[in-house]
Order: structure tokens, then C-alpha cells, then sequence
């Protein structure tokens, strides 16, 4: 995966470790360290994320995020804040942020929201199809019937939407607090490895006993559902 | 609908009929002084012209005319109210009664005694003349009209006394309920205030009583409270700030040198490290949002949800989890509706449910329930439980009793609990060790619903 990311972050340091990161998996990153700065970047030229701190000296994350907006600009972006509380997390997607994490986070979190978010502005059809596949797996959105080659595989509810969401963002990695927001709601963290068990349980439904295992752990990142 | 402060309500129905009472007796007494005044001036009259009318008939023709008039009953004589008495020579003449009634006053009249048929006794006014020839003539009247009015009175009186307990009573439970209404009125923009919502204020009526003084000076005391929490807010804001970016940097630090070639020792020093700046990173995470949560400066999100659901939710996130773990979790959950943050409320009980799959023994139940006023979610194991003695501790910040100190934890859980409850105007309760439940340790969060 590759692309454009423009980073607007006041904190050096911070700045510099989430641009490793970025280009050592294959992005190109472009940095500002106030609003104004970011701001006359992401006019200029296209970025397919913007990485936005919610404090910045001088103006604001929600006004610069209010500025872009103004200014035509329709980028995925992505908010970042210290006051990583869930109030905040609708103020900022209020003001038209696209998603929005909180300090402190891990960077595979990051990364995975990120790549989330370059394959949303790059398709996006694929949230409107009512049949979704992977191999053999296929979810029937209309009917809610999730079907592997021939088997019909009964689910409950929350098992349902959990598999719609990862086959939603098949071949992206997905974390855990990703999960707990789109399937459950929770904008927190419950502890305990309580996804990880939901994970097993639907792992065991799906790729039981079959050739091919299509519901992979992401070593310190999360999960992924892909052919490979 | 509320109590009207009953209380208050007999207090002032007594209050209002004791002042009601007394006003309108002092009207029925002073009336009746008056009257009694007006009607003893009339008797005397009375008494006078029927004296008169006899003493000129003595003038005239002297003690023999006088007999005759009084034996005829000519003039006022003949009134069966009258009567007069006649003490002469000729021995005692009576008209209208049968003896001369004792006490009668020789200066001016006065009331006597009347024997009368049976028991009956009755009262006259009467007044003695000593005439020239040594003769005593006694004149009087009956005061029947008198005893009349007396009964008329005590009727009066009776009547008063009914209409007042009843006009007590309505002025008393109008009074109570425009008192009570404005009372209430304060006390919820007061409790708003007590739970948080800073930017509650009381409704101004330009009336200038001292209803309104005091809602004046209690906006002025909320409008400084304001203030200074939002000071505050400011201050722990940037705090956030500064802190979390520090230890956030740090463990970028370690996560990077973790990627250069390096000793065992040195490797796992620095991942020992990370654990440690993790842990760090989540206790403050975790203090400030308890700092947010208790002072109330978070955004108020609460809207009428159903607690039954926040509930069914959760447990059904952690059932495959507590199965795991080889643990029980049932769930018994009533329908109940709260005013509430889903999300607050769902973390409360996340991190209830989270210490009894620590703590707890190998069964958890969850209960939903109504009681009286309150909703409660209880969530009950056969764990060890808390000694009563350690339960207050327990919530207090940081507090991490001695079982739980081997396992990680910022030990603010409980008191985020606590925090949580009391943003919505209810309060955590530790209870247990009895066979109610299922024995260990029951947490109960209690809300108004």
C-alpha cells in the first residue's frame, strides 16, 4: 500500500516517530508543524490522509479542520489529541473529521486507521454492496445469511456485523479499538482481551475444518480477513 | 407528583386557623360586648319608663292608685316580660312573679335570679324604688332576648370555626403548594448543579422577595463555581497535554531503539521499560479522565436510555470471555429506563464486569432491577468478596487492596465507578459476604430513573 500522508503536529519527536513509521510501510510523508502551515499544504497539493493534531500552537485542530473543509478540501482526516476522551471524539468528528484517535496510541492503531482510511478515499463502492465475498466466504447483507463454499453458517447479531466490518475492510488491517467502536459502539477500552475471545469464536465458525483460513491475528496489531 | 412538604403544609394550616380564629373571635367578641352594651342601655330604658309610668300613678293618687295600676295591670304592667313587686302596708303585691326576687339593687339595676318552674331558672333585670310613704316598689324585666343572643352567639362562634378550618386548610395547601413548587423548583437547578452541570442556573422572577433574593445570590454562588471549574478544566486540560506527550514521546523512544541490534540484557531492559511506560501512559489516561469525570466537566450526554440494554450489551460482550475463563456469567435484567450516558454507564460496568472475572470467584450475575425511585445494576460473584471494613476504602483513588496489588491496574477503577454514579445522581454500593447473592462480593450501581 502506498500513498500520500500530510502530518500536522506540533511535537517534534512525535511527528518524527509517526513518520518512520509511516514510510517504513511504503507512505510518503509530508509534515507541517502548525495549522497555517498545514492548512497552505493540503490546498496545494493532494494527500490521500491528513494526520491532524487536535492542539496545535497558533490555531487550533478544529479550526484548521473547519478551514480545510472551507477550503474545498475533502481528504480524509484523521484527528489526533491528547484528550483523548469520547466527548472530544464527537466534537472533532462533528467539525468533519473522518476519525479520530486519542494519545496515547500504538502505532500499529495508527496505521491500521490510517490504511482504513487511503483505501476509503481510494474506493468506497464496496460499502454499498449487499453481497460481500472472500474466497468462498460470502455475507449476505439483505438476507443477513453468511455462507462458507456450500455451508450455511448460522450467527447472532453481533457475530453478523462483526464479519461485515472485517469483510468490509478485507485485506486491511483491523484493530481491536477499530472493532469495539463500528461493532459495539464502546469508545473504550475494556481491558481484557474480550475481542479477542469474539474473534476465536468466529474464527472457529468460519474456518473450521476448511483448507483455507481466511480470518488471520495480526501480531501486535489486530486482525485481518484476507485470501492469504 | 412530588410531597408537598407536609410538614410545612400543618404547620402553617395550624398557623393560618390560629390567626383566622383569633381575628374572628376578637370581631365575634367585641360585637358581642357591643351588643350586650346596646341591649343593657334598652332594658334599663325599659325598666325606667315602666318605673316612670308607676311613680307618676303614686303621684297622682298615691299607694292606693298605685295597687290598683299594678293589680289591673294597666300599661307596661300588663307586658308579660315585666314584672313589679309592691311592698306596702298592705302587705306584698306581685304582678308576673311569685316572689320577690333576692339581690335586687335599690341604686340602679342590676341582674337577679328569677325562680321559675322546675329546674328552669331565669334571669331578669331589676331595679328597687323607695317610695315617700316607706313602700318599696320593685320593677324588672326578663332578659329572655339576652340568652338569645348568647345562643346566637355560640351558634356564630360554631359557624366561624368550620368555615375557618376549612379556609385554614385551603389557604394552607395553596400557600404549601406555591411555596413547595418554588422550593422544588430551586432544589433541582440545585441539584443539576450538585451533579455537574455547572451551567445550570434559577430561573429569575423579577419579584423581589426573597425567593428571588435567594435564587439571585445562588446564581451568583454557581456563576463563580463556574468559573473556577473551568479554570481548572483549563489548567488539567493542558496538563493532558504536556504529560501524555512526554510519556507518549518515551515510548515512541523505547519502541524505536527496540528496533536496533542490541544485547539480551539491553532488549530486555527496554521491553521492561515499555511495559512500564505503557502502564504509565494508561494511569494517566486514567487520573485525568477520573479528574474529568468527578468534577463534572464532562459534556453532558445523557438522554433517556434503556439501562436493560446497556446491560444485555455487556454481558453479552464478556460471556465468551468469562466462558473462557471457565466462569458463569448469568444475566436477570428487568426493563428499566434512565436518564444516562450509554457510553459512561457501558465503562462503569465494563470495568465492574472486568474485576469480577479477576476477582471474582467462577460464577458472576448481573442484575438489572426497579427499586421505589431507582434503577439498580448489580453485579454479584462467589469470589473472596471485601471485608466490610476494607468496602469504603475500596473506591477511594488509587487504592489497590492487598489481593489485587500482583495484578496490573491503576486501582482507579472503582473509584471511576463511583464518579460515573454520582455524575447521574446515584452512588456505588459494595455490599455482600451474605447468601443473597451468590456470596462473594455484590457492586451495586444505583441510579435515579
Amino acid at each position: 500500500m502506498s500513498g500520500r500522508i500530510l502530518v500536522v503536529e506540533d511535537d517534534d519527536q512525535l511527528a518524527q516517530y509517526i513518520g518512520k513509521g509511516l514510510t517504513e510501510a511504503n507512505f510518503t510523508v509530508d509534515r507541517a508543524a502548525n495549522g497555517r502551515d498545514g492548512l497552505f499544504l493540503a490546498t496545494d497539493s493532494a494527500f490521500d490522509v491528513i494526520i491532524l493534531d487536535r492542539m496545535l500552537p497558533g490555531m487550533d485542530g478544529l479550526s484548521v479542520l473547519k478551514a480545510f473543509r472551507a477550503a474545498g478540501v475533502a481528504t480524509p482526516v484523521l484527528m489526533l489529541s491528547a484528550l483523548g476522551q469520547t466527548d472530544d471524539r464527537v466534537e472533532g468528528l462533528t467539525a468533519g473529521a473522518d476519525d479520530y484517535l486519542g494519545k496515547p496510541f500504538a502505532f500499529t492503531e495508527l496505521l491500521a486507521r490510517v490504511q482504513a482510511l487511503t483505501r476509503r478515499g481510494a474506493g468506497g463502492a464496496v460499502q454499498q454492496t449487499p453481497v460481500l465475498r472472500c474466497a468462498d466466504l460470502e455475507l449476505d447483507r439483505l438476507a443477513r445469511q453468511v455462507r462458507r463454499g456450500k455451508r450455511k453458517i448460522a450467527m447472532q447479531p453481533r457475530e453478523f456485523r462483526l464479519l461485515e466490518y472485517l469483510m468490509l475492510h478485507e485485506g486491511e488491517v483491523v484493530t481491536r479499538t477499530m472493532l469495539l467502536e463500528a461493532v459495539w459502539d464502546y469508545h473504550f477500552d475494556p481491558g481484557t482481551n474480550v475481542i479477542d475471545v469474539h474473534i476465536s469464536r468466529l474464527r472457529r465458525k468460519i474456518d473450521d475444518d476448511e483448507p483455507q483460513q481466511l480470518l488471520h491475528t495480526v501480531r501486535g496489531a489486530g486482525y485481518r480477513l484476507s485470501v492469504d | 407528583m412530588r410531597r408537598l412538604l407536609p410538614s410545612t403544609i400543618v404547620g402553617l394550616g395550624i398557623a393560618i386557623f390560629a390567626l383566622q380564629l383569633l381575628s374572628s373571635g376578637a370581631a365575634l367578641y367585641l360585637l358581642r360586648t357591643q351588643m350586650e352594651g346596646i341591649v343593657h342601655a334598652d332594658r334599663t330604658r325599659q325598666l325606667n319608663d315602666v318605673r316612670d309610668d308607676l311613680l307618676a300613678a303614686y303621684y297622682d293618687g298615691g299607694y292606693a292608685e298605685l295597687h290598683d295600676f299594678i293589680a289591673r295591670g294597666r300599661g307596661s304592667v300588663g307586658d308579660p316580660l315585666n314584672f313589679v313587686a309592691l311592698r306596702g302596708p298592705g302587705g306584698v303585691l306581685l304582678s308576673n312573679i311569685a316572689t320577690i326576687p333576692p339581690g335586687v339593687r335599690f341604686d340602679h339595676p342590676g341582674i337577679v335570679t328569677l325562680p321559675h318552674t322546675g329546674s328552669e331558672v331565669r334571669t331578669g333585670l331589676a331595679v328597687g324604688t323607695r317610695l315617700p310613704g316607706h313602700e318599696e316598689l320593685i320593677v324588672g324585666a326578663l332578659t329572655e332576648t339576652e340568652s338569645r343572643f348568647d345562643l346566637a352567639f355560640a351558634e356564630a362562634i360554631g359557624l366561624t370555626l368550620a368555615l375557618t378550618v376549612a379556609l385554614a386548610l385551603l389557604s394552607a395547601v395553596l400557600l404549601g403548594t406555591v411555596i413547595s413548587r418554588r422550593t422544588h423548583a430551586i432544589a433541582d437547578t440545585a441539584e443539576a448543579l450538585g451533579s455537574g452541570n455547572f451551567a445550570a442556573r434559577f430561573p429569575r422572577e423579577d419579584i423581589g422577595d426573597g425567593f428571588d433574593h435567594l435564587r439571585r445570590q445562588m446564581n451568583l454562588m454557581a456563576e463563580r463555581i463556574d468559573m473556577l471549574i473551568k479554570q481548572l478544566h483549563s489548567i488539567s486540560g493542558s496538563l493532558a497535554h504536556d504529560l501524555q506527550s512526554p510519556v507518549a514521546r518515551l515510548r515512541a523512544s523505547i519502541d524505536t531503539a527496540l528496533d536496533c541490534d542490541m544485547g539480551e540484557p539491553a532488549l530486555e531492559a527496554l521491553q521492561r521499560a515499555r511495559v512500564d511506560a505503557e502502564a504509565l501512559q494508561a494511569m494517566l489516561a486514567a487520573a485525568l479522565e477520573l479528574g474529568r469525570l468527578e468534577s463534572g466537566t464532562v459534556e453532558d450526554r445523557r438522554r433517556m436510555i434503556e439501562l436493560g440494554e446497556v446491560v444485555d450489551d455487556l454481558a453479552e460482550l464478556y460471556e465468551p470471555l468469562a466462558e473462557q475463563s471457565d466462569i458463569v456469567l448469568n444475566w436477570d435484567v428487568a426493563p428499566v429506563r434512565v436518564f444516562g450516558d450509554r457510553e459512561l454507564l457501558s465503562r462503569a460496568l465494563a470495568n465492574l464486569i472486568d474485576n469480577a472475572i479477576k476477582y471474582g470467584g467462577n460464577r458472576i450475575a448481573l442484575r438489572c432491577r426497579i427499586e421505589g425511585p431507582w434503577a439498580l445494576v448489580s453485579v454479584a460473584d462467589n469470589g473472596p468478596g471485601i471485608a466490610a471494613a476494607d468496602r469504603d476504602r475500596a473506591m477511594d483513588r488509587f487504592i489497590r487492596l492487598d489481593n489485587a496489588r500482583t495484578r496490573p491496574g491503576a486501582g482507579l477503577g472503582l473509584a471511576m465507578v463511583a464518579a460515573v454514579a454520582q455524575l447521574h445522581g446515584g452512588a456505588l454500593e459494595l455490599s455482600g459476604g451474605d447468601a443473597v447473592d451468590l456470596g462473594g462480593l455484590v457492586v451495586t450501581l444505583r441510579l435515579p430513573r
